[in-house]
């Protein structure tokens, strides 16, 4: 099967799409002839024309809610913010009408948009442009939030997505875009709250999200090389979220580690935790549940700094043995 | 004296007529309840702005659309609502529109073309675009009212989002009902210009100032803006010069304004320039109108009857209509 | 009416205690002061000594097992008395229960059965919980190996039935088809340990012995904890300084006699070198500092911890208000101080509120090291062996007893300036060593 980037994989879940549905439309600042901060659009504009690659002014408020409207009448836009931290400019229309609009109306209505946006760090944007801020929106019903970490995810995940009926928040970590893995080319859905299994163990289980997974992944290979077999868990989707496929692996393996980027205190990762401590899977616990986070500080320009907010592979790698007792765990394993 | 247009039938007059009272007498049995505690959570009431939102719906074709505010109740009954649905609402029943989950704040009619009332100020705007776009994108020809008011013009959505109709040509009418007061915060304290209607000059687009307690002059002046809208010109702006009777919501003591100013615009009532105008120009009678009036104070009454007996929603709809499917 | 053995609150932090080692068997006969069993804490191992004369009735814990503090751990009484067959819950527990409803206890006297079950809270996992529920294990009989002696499934698998070996022992033994049954074990209770196959593998073949590992648990694990801790938050400064020990060395000569008459000890090097640590902490207060929290504590006494090593544990004992003592008091205490923490029957009273420490490693061939500071303290001296060097005195070259001095002090609270006078300072008294008699 061929490779292509993460980038190239949400470009191609677009244009699929918008070839598939005349009511599937594009909005967002610089989307048109710049091709989107990112590059995601590039070349869509000759494709889809204006109508439909539509090139906004900077105006995240009316963006936002004019997608809303459109929703709510029949279209089915796909929003691109950005940054994901602009989402505070429209947390109004995300917040108080998108995700509000159909109970208030007691079923009656729907808003099936997404709004894509680039989180994460890592690229040296600082403070203002390099948050993770999932847990807020996650935190509202009435929204669906997604957080793919490989291409073929997001490929599958954006299909899905925009069949949706709801607002979807569908977050694209800027780190990610450059990475490659095997994506299908014909045109394919992953179902939302479906959470990945990456990888198998019996030893700990780690659930990771967006640019988590390849670290955890890293760090599940590197404690295998010592004998400890790490579950890597990737949800997919924070909303839904599946948590039988995460209470199943604690069930195995009687120890849970989080790992988002997002600020710790607060983050989703307590939200998993506390699922875990509700669930059966907490009987089969055999160490306190560990979560790893970012720092409780605004994202550093500097390299190092920014580097160290987030969590390392070497923290996930710490904290498994610390979970598994590891001084114990290697006698009793030799 | 107010000047009829001369196309509308008697027969269409009356219905306007009824419409009026039918937004007086709502507004002013939900004041009741209220104060008998019959009703809970808060309301705004439209009472003395009622030509505004007759005025304007009047105008439209049943496919075009509105939205509206947080005093939303005319806007509703004027494209057209079930009252006893919004009566039942407000009681918080499951016969209600929102099956007792929105409220006075929430109440939408979407088969009408009422695409809801908002609790947010501001937070129609760009919801209108959004239904003008799909209006242009789909080739539907519908044109979007949205209803804000002076408080609201003060929104940073306000702007944004009248640039974004004028750039992209979106057939939406923007009307702000004046009504003198956000909240409690008079209109000449908090905005610097006369007019909020001049605001369309910095966004290219026509703007207009109307008596908005002049329902045949709001009627008018919005029909000239959709047409407008509809042959594809793009957005306009309208506003309605008016004077809520009523406070803000319901503990308001009004002490931001006097009684004086109260009565000169009680006699602006825009009810009894409609009944003057009608009766000067012989084209009803006394007694006709004194029965429109009845029968509307009859359909609220039954609208309360149908209330009190509908039952309250089922606690298992708790947690239904969170998500489409 | 018998008498409870229970675990004692040795400090403040204490919360439990691990049996070590019983002495006395059920039925044995105990009089009062006659050790009975040793503990281990966070800090130290200690024997626990009988407060009464009588039989030892019951034994409620076992070798290894991680006892809650004031939790009973058995009865003294007369032969033949009855005690419950489990443990009642601790002082502490009845006599809230006594003050919180004592018309209950009066109305229905004695009505309901003496057993009591235990309430005590045992730190385990859940999933160690599930598997002491399936397999009817009993938590209070399981020592566990996680921090705190929190109790894992592995430890709850491994203990019960099978019991007598260590699980890595197991696995070893049925690796080279030798059954653990027929092992002597050399662990605790008999326990089969992972060297005992070894041995028995190293006797019978060509087999090498595998490496041996071992958990850090108790003071060796607290140390651990600590010398890390230290090493990683204090940035660390040492200045080494040689002192020439001629004239300490007959100034020990000198006293010796007289010393041992007042005081039955003999003068040993260390005394001198506490008496002028002491002197010059107090021409130096700014090195005779705790800190802690952002706070610098200047004290106006000195307390001088002195670093003893027993085994594979190190102690640092300390000697309080030494500026105040002659070098006779001060061979009068820190001898049998020494001789106790060595024998271990140390307090751990008596190894807090130093504000010095010196670590004296000279009966080795030690030139210099680096001693890592006791937190809080500001500062440790390291003091090496005294070797015979050519020193240059007065143009000629003698020779001379030299030893190196090595004071490591917290940078964040002490500067060099007054660090080096102070070493200056100790280095003056050692060498004009009699005004340390005045």
């Amino acid at each position: 099967m061929r490779e292509i980037t993460y980038l190239e994989a949400v470009r191609e879940a677009l244009s699929q799409e918008m070839r598939e549905n005349e009511d599937v439309f594009m909005l967002g600042e610089d989307i048109g002839v710049y091709g989107g901060a990112f590059g995601v659009s590039r070349g869509m504009l000759e494709e889809f024309g204006s109508e439909r690659i539509r090139n906004t002014p900077i105006s995240e408020a009316a963006i936002s809610g004019t997608a809303v409207g459109a929703a709510l009448t029949g279209m089915r836009p796909v929003l691109e913010l950005q940054f994901s931290d602009f989402i505070t400019i429209a947390m109004d229309n995300l917040v108080n009408q998108a995700a509000k609009i159909r109970y208030m109306y007691g079923g009656k209505g729907s808003v099936p948009m997404v709004l894509r946006t680039p989180s994460g760090s890592g690229t040296g944007a600082a403070a203002q442009h390099s948050q993770s801020l999932e847990a807020w929106v996650a935190h509202v019903p009435g929204l669906k939030v997604v957080q793919p970490s490989c291409g073929s995810d997001a490929k599958g995940l954006l299909k899905a997505a925009i069949d949706d009926n709801n607002p979807v928040v569908f977050y694209e970590h800027k780190t990610l875009y450059k990475t490659s893995d095997h994506v299908p080319e014909e045109a394919y859905s992953i179902p939302l709250g479906k959470a990945d299994i990456k990888r198998e163990g019996t030893d700990a289980t780690i659930v990771a999200t967006a640019a988590m997974v390849p670290k955890a992944l890293e760090a599940a290979s590197k404690l295998a090389e010592e004998g400890i077999e790490t579950e890597v868990v990737d949800p997919r989707t924070l909303v839904p979220l599946d948590k039988e496929t995460i209470v199943e692996s604690v069930k195995k393996t009687g120890r849970l580690l989080v790992a988002h980027e997002a600020v710790k205190r607060g983050g989703f990762g307590g939200e998993i935790a506390s699922t875990i401590a509700e669930s059966e899977a907490f009987d089969f616990l055999d160490a306190p549940i560990m979560r790893l986070g970012g720092a409780e500080v605004p994202i550093p320009y500097n390299p190092n700094l920014e580097k160290a907010t987030v969590p390392s592979v070497e923290d996930m790698i710490d904290s498994v043995k610390q979970m598994v007792h590891y001084d114990t765990w290697r006698e009793n394993h030799g | 004296m107010i000047q009829i247009p001369e196309h509308l039938s008697k027969e269409r007059l009356l219905d306007l007529y009824e419409q009026m009272w039918l937004i007086r007498y709502f507004d002013e049995k939900v004041d009741e309840f209220f104060a008998k505690g019959m009703i809970h959570g808060t309301t705004h009431l439209a009472v003395g702005q009622e030509a505004s939102a007759v005025g304007s719906c009047a105008v439209l074709k049943e496919e075009d659309k509105i939205t509206s505010t947080h005093r939303g109740h005319g806007h509703c009954i004027a494209k057209g609502a079930d009252i006893n649905k919004m009566m039942a609402e407000l009681f918080g029943r499951e016969t209600g529109y929102c099956k007792g989950k929105g409220g006075s704040m929430h109440i939408a009619d979407l088969d009408k073309g009422n695409l809801g009332a908002n609790g947010i100020v501001g937070g129609g705007f760009a919801i209108a675009n959004g239904a003008g776009l799909t209006s242009r994108m789909k080739d539907l020809g519908y044109v979007v009212l949205c209803f804000f008011g002076d408080g609201a013009s003060n929104e940073g959505s306000f702007h944004e989002a009248l640039n974004l109709a004028s750039i992209w040509d979106l057939p939406v009418v923007f009307i702000c009902e004046n009504n003198q007061y956000g909240m409690s915060g008079p209109v000449k304290d908090m905005i610097n210009i006369e007019h909020i209607a001049s605001r369309s000059g910095s966004y290219g687009i026509p703007g207009k100032v109307v008596d908005g307690n002049d329902v045949f002059d709001v009627m008018n002046a919005v029909g000239e803006a959709v047409e407008h809208a509809r042959e594809g010109n793009g957005p306009s702006l309208v506003e309605c010069k008016t004077y809520r009777w009523k406070g803000h919501s319901k503990s308001d003591a009004k002490k931001y304004r006097t009684r004086e100013e109260e009565k000169e615009w009680r006699d602006k009532d825009p009810i009894k320039r409609m009944k003057e105008a009608m009766l000067e120009k012989e084209i009803v009678t006394e007694e006709e109108v004194e029965e429109i009036k009845q029968q509307a104070k009859r359909k609220i009454e039954e609208s309360v009857e149908f209330s009190k007996e509908s039952p309250e929603p089922d606690l298992s709809t708790l947690l239904t209509d969170v998500y489409a499917d | 009416m018998a008498n409870e053995i229970f675990m004692p609150k040795l400090s403040s932090t204490m919360e439990e205690g691990v049996i070590l080692d019983w002495f006395k068997e059920e039925g044995d006969e105990i009089e009062t002061g006659e050790p009975i069993f040793e503990i281990m804490t966070d800090k130290i191992n200690i024997e626990v000594e009988s407060y009464h004369d009588g039989i030892l009735l019951k034994k409620y814990f076992h070798k290894d097992d991680t006892v809650p503090v004031n939790h009973v751990i058995g009865f003294i009484g007369e032969q033949g008395e009855e005690v419950p067959d489990t443990p009642p819950a601790s002082d502490e527990e009845s006599s809230a229960d006594e003050s919180s409803s004592p018309e209950q206890e009066t109305a229905a006297p004695a009505q309901e059965p003496e057993t009591e079950v235990s309430t005590e809270k045992v730190r385990a996992t859940p999933a160690a919980r599930a598997a002491a529920r399936e397999k009817n294990v009993s938590l209070h009989n399981v020592s566990g190996s996680g921090p705190k002696g929190r109790i894992h499934k592995a430890d709850v698998l491994s203990s019960g039935s099978q019991g007598k070996s260590t699980p890595l022992a197991e696995k070893m033994a049925s690796h080279h088809g030798i059954d653990t049954k027929n092992v002597e074990g050399t662990g605790a209770g008999g326990k089969v340990m992972k060297n005992d196959i070894n041995a028995l593998l190293a006797e019978s073949s060509e087999n090498r012995p595998e490496n041996v590992t071992e958990s850090l648990r108790g003071v060796r694990k607290v140390t651990a904890e600590r010398m890390a801790d230290s090493s990683s938050t204090i940035p660390h400064v040492t200045m080494d300084f040689e002192v020439d020990m001629e004239q300490v060395i007959r100034l020990r000569e000198a006293l010796k006699s007289s010393v041992e008459k007042a005081t039955g000890q003999k003068l040993s090097y260390n005394e001198i070198f506490v008496l002028a640590v002491s002197k010059a902490l107090q021409r130096h207060p700014d090195i005779n500092i705790t800190y802690d929290k952002e706070t610098i504590t200047y004290h106006n006494e000195v307390n001088v911890g002195v670093a003893v090593a027993v085994e594979e544990n190190l102690y640092v004992p300390v000697l309080k208000n030494t500026e105040r003592k002659s070098l006779s008091m001060l061979a009068d205490e820190l001898k049998p101080l020494i001789f106790n923490t060595r024998e271990g029957r140390i307090d751990s009273a008596s190894m807090q509120g130093g504000t010095f420490t010196i670590s004296n490693l000279g009966m080795f061939a030690i030139d210099s090291f680096t001693p890592i500071i006791n937190k809080p303290q500001g500062a440790i001296l390291g003091i090496s062996r005294m070797k015979e060097v050519p020193v240059v005195k007065e143009g000629e070259v003698k020779v001379s007893s030299v030893t190196t001095f090595s004071l490591s002090f917290d940078h964040r609270v002490i500067n060099g300036a007054p660090a080096a006078a102070f070493c200056t300072t100790l280095k003056n008294l050692l060498e004009e060593p009699y005004e340390l008699l005045v």
